[in-house]
């Protein structure tokens, strides 16, 4: 796939130099200040909004000839949206690419955190439909930016809290609402709560980037960062009566999949990478 | 009149992943991989960081706005020299001794914190180790640095900006072919 970057038809990248050093500028103040939404100015990209133009910008700011690109989607690496994208930088970046999150420099990711832990030298690049984590509950940008500027985050409180009087239990599920060295109120990206454990303190330096809205974040590496809660109902996660049915991994995030038209289901791991190098290793161990 | 990078399009990615990591692990030294000839009294590594971060839509403010400094970088860059630091997006500080307080620079808005300064310093080195304790985002326990070069000023004013906080000013220390980032998150313990 190397082979196919051609030089005089592609600034390397695809975007071109002054792009990507206002989008360098940006990620730089992002790191500087965790969890505040830098504005950028998002490019038109060959592919439509919500189909990970945030990531995309933020991963050719970064590229260079050596790096090797791992993309997911949901987990997985092997679904339209992570192929299509892997493409694209072998095309325009001639980057070698890889399935393997312990071989990957940079891993662009939409909707997971892979369940390998991560390293200091590894980037990973989230795809954020919508970076403001109060704007359900505020529409208007001015009034957003007012309430991050004063950290006045009562409205997400209230929110969670509705939920507990009305289900008995803070009914978000994915893009759970964190708390960024304890400054700013940050969108996890649609992620699911499972991993909102992983930002905590990651040895990996994280970025986020929303292409449509025009926003990119970042949480530096060892940064505390907590999902809110209250005294009375403390954060969870997700967990399973079952275990993956290819690799049997009782730790991960599971996938429930329909398998028939009867309704039968099976559940399995939602990062194909890990599940895939369980079930090798296990392999192997049957062999020997 | 000097040349700029070699390789623009590689060399700057290559030193801005340095940077990145410089500026997410903070206090800790790293090695610019590429180096630029610089007109003095600026040095290439802060030459590089110009290099790779500044064009036609940022400013740039020079402590020491030599003819030959100047020319270089409107030429390679296009950016636009400022004569006041407060409207600087970068500044090149050549001399920390003589510099400006650190309140001189844009310290952001409060709904826009990022609109600040980031300041290029060139010190005498860096000494991992010995000297300040730093903690704060980016940073696992502790680090400890010292920072040769600087006025004793420099701390405490760089510690009245820290209640100002998301506002601040981020600072790019490059001495050799080192540099070494303190967001404005990084606290100077007392010890």
């Amino acid at each position: 796939m190397s082979s196919t970057y051609n030089s005089n038809a592609y600034n390397f990248g695809f975007l071109d130099e002054n792009t990507k050093r206002m989008l360098r500028r940006a990620l730089l103040k992002a790191v500087a200040i965790p969890g505040y939404q830098v504005p950028f100015g998002s490019r038109e990209m060959p592919l439509p909004y919500g189909w990970g133009t945030g990531g995309i910008q933020v991963t050719a700011a970064l590229l260079g000839p050596n790096d090797v690109l791992k993309v997911i989607d949901q987990g997985a690496d092997d679904t339209t949206n992570a192929v299509n994208i892997r493409r694209f930088f072998g095309r325009v970046a001639g980057v070698a690419t890889t399935e393997r999150t312990a071989d990957a420099s940079v891993i662009q990711t939409r909707h997971r955190i892979p369940e390998t832990p991560l390293r200091e030298d590894q980037l990973l690049v989230f795809q954020v439909p919508e970076p403001e984590p109060l704007r359900t509950l505020e529409p208007r940008e001015a009034e957003t930016r007012t309430m991050h500027a004063l950290a006045d985050y009562g409205l997400m409180h209230v929110k969670l809290y509705e939920d507990i009087a009305q289900y008995g239990h803070i009914a978000t599920s994915y893009d759970y609402p964190v708390m960024v060295d304890g400054r700013f109120l940050t969108s996890p990206s649609p992620i699911p709560k499972f991993d909102n454990p992983k930002l905590d303190r990651s040895p990996a330096l994280m970025l986020f980037g929303a292409g449509r809205e025009k926003r990119l974040y970042a949480i530096p590496p060892y940064t505390r960062v907590e999902s809110l809660a209250f005294d009375d109902h403390p954060f969870e996660i997700q967990r399973w009566e079952h275990r993956c049915a290819i690799c049997n991994a009782g730790d991960s995030y599971l996938d429930e999949v329909v398998v028939d038209d009867r309704g039968t289901r099976m559940f399995v791991c939602s990062d194909t990478d890990y599940c895939s190098q369980r079930s090798d290793n296990a392999a192997t161990e049957e062999a020997a | 009149m000097l040349a700029a990078f070699d390789h623009p399009v590689f060399d700057s990615q290559r030193n801005f992943r340095e940077l990145l990591q410089a500026m997410a692990r903070p206090a800790m030294p790293r090695t610019l991989p590429v180096l630029p000839p610089a007109p003095a009294p600026a040095t290439p590594a802060a030459m590089a960081v110009l290099l790779t971060l500044c064009d036609t839509s940022t400013t740039v403010w020079l402590q020491q706005p030599h003819d030959a400094l100047a020319q270089h970088l409107r030429f390679h860059t296009g950016a636009r020299l400022v004569q006041e630091p407060a409207e600087a997006d970068f500044a090149l500080i050549s001399d920390p001794q003589t510099m400006p307080p650190l309140t001189a620079f844009a310290l952001g808005d409060s709904r826009y914190p990022d609109r600040s300064a980031s300041l290029v310093l060139q010190v005498e080195g860096f000494h991992p180790g010995t000297g300040y304790r730093f903690a704060g985002p980016g940073i696992r326990d502790t680090e400890r640095v010292r920072i040769d070069g600087l006025p004793e000023r420099f701390w405490t004013e760089r510690a009245a900006l820290a209640p100002r906080f998301p506002l601040g000013i981020d600072l790019y220390f490059v001495a050799a072919q080192n540099v070494l980032a303190l967001p404005r998150t990084t606290r100077k313990l007392e010890d």
